[in-house]
């Protein structure tokens, strides 16, 4: 029990994951203005299981949250937990998106 | 109803409901379609995984002469409570459980999900993978058809099998917006490990396998973690509440790191290689947060219903949608007859459904649900039975005190004592 292991991140850990990305279509987006006006607790960033949604930096940005659909595990936690309907949550098109061998 | 249609039945999901719901129907010689979103059956699906082998018998006969359908059969059960460098497991060897039709065993989903829709495709079903179901064709209030794309498909009746993210059972006016109270959010890890280690690891031999839950060591958010043995992989993860994850500002990802950091976990995983990652969401909300199981044209099974089962030591998903999903199909093979697809006649399903196992362990376990989100259970408790063995078994140099008077004392010391009876009751009452 002495190895101690090295920790993956979890951007290595999806890299095993195998994910045929859609670049003509996001599957899910959010409305930056409604995370702006109306939320305070930010619950996808602590519900998403694939660090999807992560907090904006500067003052520039168009909201406090950003959310990239690349790695999306299409699993739907952040539409449930978004109490303010800013996630527009969609399946990715038929043949793209996860593709698990062993799940 | 227009008199036109593509296809008697049209199942949105390959997943093991929608496959059981085809079989049943294609054996029947009904046209059935299966419209599947990802590349095959299974690539978009995620479970522990262990099902009922008598489950699965009643579906494919024998499935275990068939070396594609499962990993292993379980004869070993564990459960284990951990706490910061303590652990407790009770470790059940049923090797009576090594008759078939077997009592449990563990599969993978995407290798699972495949055999069955391959088994419905044999009966005569045809399985259309990378089809995503947009919406349905209406007519008159009634359910006619489904769109994919630019395409439109009619069908007499439309049973949707779409697993966890209900978006067309919501479209179909059968389930309102889902509160994350009801969902839990689990996460995967699929290791390589030889055969001959796993074997050797866990004292198995053959196609014998273990399960192991694990309770506690979850920064205190209800749920737990899994882990199975496969022929030549673990499986192992991690549920959690997304509720009371997101109130705790908890990251999922996080609280699996820290869990995993476990000595009893990383025992579990040694030198074994890490080969997925993969997450989906569980519907927890139980009996009370059904969707409604039918509407005109129309029928719910599996996930997409809420038809799984939490109550502790049960934990239910893919048996209640195969099983769901069989009774969908023997229903609509009595609605067809009827030609009448009113929610008068689709109605039959859930009086077919009432008289399942899987409705009356659903209703029967209804208070598990709320019961099972108190907090102490997932934490306090875990921490309480380690200090009291802890307390047991330290050596301080002085005399032992009796175990009965240690034990009392340890329980009254640290037990929130209203709360531990009120879930004492509420447990006995709900589970």
């Amino acid at each position: 029990m002495s190895d101690a292991k090295k920790i993956m991140t979890i951007e290595e850990k999806l890299d095993l994951t195998k994910i045929t990305t859609d670049h003509n279509h996001e599957h899910i987006t959010i409305n930056p203005a409604i995370c702006k006006e109306k939320c305070t607790t930010h619950d996808c960033v602590y519900g998403c299981p694939a660090d999807c949604y992560k907090f904006t930096e500067g003052e520039d940005a168009e909201g406090p949250v950003s959310y990239d659909y690349i790695a999306c595990l299409e699993c739907g936690v952040c539409r449930v937990v978004c109490p303010h309907g800013s996630v527009d949550w969609n399946n990715p098109k038929g043949g793209f998106g996860v593709e698990y061998k062993h799940s | 109803m227009s008199e036109e249609h593509d296809f008697d039945v049209a199942i949105v999901g390959a997943g093991p409901a929608g496959c059981a719901a085809a079989l049943v129907l294609a054996r029947a010689g009904i046209e059935v379609v299966v419209l599947e979103r990802g590349q095959y059956p299974g690539a978009k699906n995620v479970s522990g995984a262990a099902l009922y082998g008598p489950v699965l018998n009643d579906i494919i006969p024998e499935y275990w002469e068939d070396k594609e359908s499962f990993e292993r059969h379980l004869t070993t059960k564990k459960i284990t409570m951990l706490s910061e460098a303590r652990s407790m497991t009770i470790d059940v060897d049923l090797r009576d459980f090594n008759q078939t039709p077997y009592n449990g065993v563990t599969v993978q989903r995407p290798k699972f999900d495949r055999w069955l829709a391959e088994k419905a495709e044999e009966a005569g079903a045809m399985i259309l993978p990378d089809s995503m179901v947009e919406d349905f064709v209406w007519e008159d209030k009634q359910i006619v058809g489904i769109k994919s794309g630019d395409e439109i498909l009619r069908a007499k009746l439309v049973i949707i099998a779409e697993g966890a993210n209900r978006i067309l059972t919501e479209k179909a006016k059968l389930a309102k917006q889902p509160h994350a109270r009801h969902y839990a959010v689990a996460m995967k890890e699929t290791y390589e490990l030889p055969k001959k280690q796993i074997e050797e690891r866990f004292h198995l031999t053959g196609t014998e396998g273990i399960s192991n839950e694990i309770l506690g060591h979850s920064r205190g958010v209800p749920g737990g973690g899994f882990f199975y043995t496969n022929e030549n992989t673990l499986s192992f993860g991690l549920i959690l509440n997304a509720k009371s994850l997101t109130e705790k500002k908890l990251k999922a990802t996080e609280v699996l790191e820290d869990f995993k950091n476990h000595s009893y976990i990383r025992k579990l995983l040694k030198d074994a290689k890490m080969i997925e990652y993969s997450a989906h969401m569980i519907p927890e909300g139980g009996f009370k947060h059904l969707t409604k199981l039918y509407g005109n044209g129309v029928i719910v099974v599996g996930d997409a219903a809420g038809m799984v089962l939490n109550a502790g030591l049960y934990i239910e998903g893919i048996n209640f949608a195969l099983e769901s999903g069989r009774i969908a199909g023997e229903a609509a093979k009595k609605i067809l007859e009827s030609n009448d697809y009113t929610k008068k006649s689709t109605k039959i399903y859930k009086n077919l459904l009432k008289e399942s196992f899987a409705y009356k362990d659903l209703k029967q376990f209804k208070r598990a649900a709320k019961f099972l989100e108190t907090e102490r259970i997932f934490n306090h408790y875990p921490e309480l039975i380690n200090g009291l063995f802890y307390r047991l078994l330290k050596n301080n140099g002085k005399p032992r005190e009796k175990i009965t008077r240690a034990a009392i004392k340890h329980i009254l010391k640290r037990a929130k004592l209203l709360g531990a009876i009120k879930d004492v009751f509420g447990g006995l009452n709900s589970l």
